[in-house]
């Protein structure tokens, strides 16, 4: 069984990588690479959620950081849902950067703040979505 | 050879010889009385009874021609399924049972007397209608063979030869009947036996081999499980156990309607389908409705029971539901108790088919026991007095191998089991007043780190945000630990935990150096373990380096 999960979704240009059971220095980098497998050039942005995460410490916001610093290199946004009470946000407030990232509450708010460019791209030719 | 026969009828038919070839009816023995019970004691030693079917016609074999004394002795058996005799056993033509020879019904000497049922005697076997080479190439000349029948059912030939002309007679045709009615129930009834130790043998190989090889090992538990056959006949009983997400243990067991290798099958279809549906982390009801729906979907009627229950090692709680099985068991130090839960129809039972979900603590020290019927089925006694009879049998303190052990010591009847049966047990370990660990510096074990130290600070009375900012603090000691290791050999570190007056401390160690952090990130475990904890003390040496960490959880 491994420690952690990660699941995908496509959402027109934006991958939503869902991360859940445990992110520790055994698995950090693994997710990593998957994520970053997972996300193609042509995409806008990345939502990690890590909602339904159970433990995220160091070694997983070190993986944050390399990921934000990668997607950028690519011109790709990075969004984390992590809700105020959750495993992860207690992590990131304790080890202080819970400001240093981009965070949105829940899935859908994240959604919505890459909607409109969304919707109008989908109206391309060539383009279609899912 | 027309002596009146008092054999069965259709050893009474005469035929019509053919060229070389007399057909002789069977005779009274027209042996001497003292030569009549030598002949008999020869052929019916009890002794030979005691051997298995090869040696038995082996001996057989050696005796007839003794008797007779005559240079060659042959058995075939008849296989049905090709309609030819089978060279089996012999003695002076061992060659051909080496051969393999097989003869179709119906022509030769050996197929025509299996065919006809009727005994043949060729004086010359240069002039007679003779399939088989090797007769000819041994130099035989000439032959005597009588069927072999067991309850009206031609089973085989038996057949002895002379290199030298000889008129075969009465007497030996006598003697070659005993040792044919001698010969024949015992094959017959070995034959049976491997066609039945056949079967079995297949099904209990595939019942061996669709039940899990070894059980998933998680921290905080111990497991044992056990799965024994009836007596005769292999069932659909399984277990199963397997690890799910967040260090929790999946344990299912279950019993389809039925018997022999087809519900062996159904048994291993069942429990990869609720293995794989567990994987969706769905809870034990819903799982069981799922294989449900499976059964439902299934071309052929089938029917199973089924138990399957969620442990979570870090609090002991468990989620369990039951598809028409047998209530589990939870039984401790001083007792047991029966999980009363309503049971839900059986998978295959009714469409649309829906299962409660109950939910239950199994404290530390205390094991949940599940089993199938065959455990605990005793005619004449109500169910509910043997799953009494159980709880009190196993209850105590005990290690769960021990347990199980006991379960089938004592609830297993001397004379095998006339269902058969499995049982699973998972003990939520005692939880020790102190860690004191060595542990590998590699990152996997980490996460059974946390899962001891979550159990361990829930004994020690920490809540939930108490027990979550502890485990991350520890767990980055660790993390430092594990990452400091760079001796070649297989590097350790400790971890320690003691609690007094509402004060734990903890310390990690290790024999590594303490490595300055590497940019903004590295230093981050530090951060978090000095915000998480009370009191942080670093101490690096030349021989390694210790973090001590003090946290108070009550005033």
């Amino acid at each position: 069984m491994n420690l952690a999960d990660v699941r995908f979704s496509d959402h027109d240009r934006v991958v939503v990588a869902r991360v859940t059971g445990e992110v520790d220095l055994s698995n950090a980098e693994s997710i990593e690479s998957a994520i970053t497998e997972a996300t193609p050039n042509q995409a806008l942005a990345l939502i990690l959620d890590v909602s339904a995460l159970d433990y995220l410490d160091s070694a997983g916001i070190h993986l944050i950081y390399k990921l934000r610093e990668r997607l950028r290199t690519r011109g790709q946004t990075l969004r984390l849902v992590i809700p105020a009470a959750s495993p992860a946000n207690d992590a990131l407030r304790l080890a202080g950067v819970s400001q240093v990232v981009d965070t949105a509450q829940s899935l859908e708010a994240a959604m919505r703040e890459f909607a409109e460019p969304d919707a109008t791209r989908a109206q391309v030719p060539g383009q279609g979505s899912v | 050879m027309d002596s009146v026969t008092d054999g069965p009828p259709e050893n009474r038919r005469r035929f019509a010889p053919r060229t070389g070839q007399t057909v002789l009816t069977p005779v009274e023995p027209a042996l001497a009385p003292s030569e009549q019970v030598e002949t008999l004691y020869r052929l019916s030693d009890p002794a030979l009874s005691e051997l298995g079917l090869n040696e038995f016609l082996d001996a057989l074999l050696v005796r007839v021609r003794e008797t007779l004394k005559v240079d060659t002795v042959a058995i075939l058996l008849y296989d049905a399924a090709t309609d030819e005799l089978v060279a089996r056993a012999a003695k002076g033509i061992e060659e051909e049972v080496e051969a393999g020879v097989r003869l179709p019904l119906g022509q030769g000497f050996a197929g025509r007397i299996a065919a006809e049922r009727v005994a043949i005697f060729i004086p010359d076997v240069d002039h007679a209608d003779i399939l088989n080479p090797i007769l000819r190439q041994k130099g035989i000349q000439s032959l005597l063979g009588i069927p072999l029948i067991v309850e009206g059912e031609m089973i085989g030939v038996l057949h002895v030869g002379s290199l030298r002309r000889r008129e075969f007679g009465p007497r030996d045709l006598a003697v070659l009947q005993v040792a044919a009615a001698r010969a024949a129930p015992g094959i017959e009834r070995a034959r049976l036996l491997s066609a039945l130790e056949r079967e079995h043998r297949v099904a209990m190989i595939l019942q061996r081999s669709l039940l899990p090889k070894r059980l998933a090992n998680v921290v905080g538990v111990e497991t044992a499980a056990r799965y024994l056959p009836a007596s005769d006949e292999v069932g659909g009983d399984w277990y199963d156990v397997f690890e799910l997400a967040r260090g929790r243990l999946g344990v299912a067991i279950g019993d389809v309607v039925g018997h022999g290798v087809g519900a062996a099958a159904l048994m291993g279809q069942l429990r990869t389908a609720l293995h794989a549906y567990a994987m969706h982390d769905l809870g034990p009801a819903k799982t069981l409705e799922l294989v449900d729906r499976y059964v439902q979907s299934m071309p052929d009627y089938a029917m199973a029971t089924a138990s399957y229950a969620v442990i979570e090692p870090d609090t002991g709680e468990v989620k369990i539901a039951s598809a028409g099985h047998l209530p589990a068991i939870v039984v401790g130090r001083d007792g047991g108790r029966v999980v009363e839960i309503a049971p839900s129809a059986p998978l295959g039972a009714f469409s649309y088919g829906r299962v409660q979900e109950h939910e239950l603590v199994v404290e530390p020290g205390e094991t949940l026991v599940l089993y199938t019927d065959g455990l605990i089925e005793r005619p004449g006694t109500p169910l509910t007095d043997s799953i009494e009879e159980l709880v009190r049998v196993v209850h105590g303190p005990r290690s769960v191998e021990d347990l199980v052990l006991r379960a089938v010591e004592e609830m297993v009847p001397p004379g095998g089991l006339r269902d058969d049966m499995a049982i699973v047990a998972i003990q939520n370990r005692e939880i020790d007043e102190e860690l004191r660990l060595r542990l590998r510096a590699d990152p996997k074990v980490l996460a059974e780190i946390r899962h001891l130290l979550r159990r361990w600070l829930r004994h020690q009375g920490a809540n939930d945000s108490q027990t979550l900012e502890i485990t991350l603090a520890v767990s980055e000691a660790c993390t430092n630990a594990i990452e400091h290791a760079y001796s070649p050999a297989p590097a350790e570190f400790s971890l320690t935990a003691t609690a007094g007056d509402g004060l734990l401390t903890f310390i990690v160690s290790d024999a590594g150096r303490w490595r300055a952090p590497r940019g903004h990130d590295r230093g981050r475990g530090l951060t978090i373990i000095r915000a998480a904890m009370d009191d942080v003390e670093v101490s690096a040496s030349e021989t390694g380096t210790e973090i001590v960490m003090q946290r108070r959880i009550a005033p």
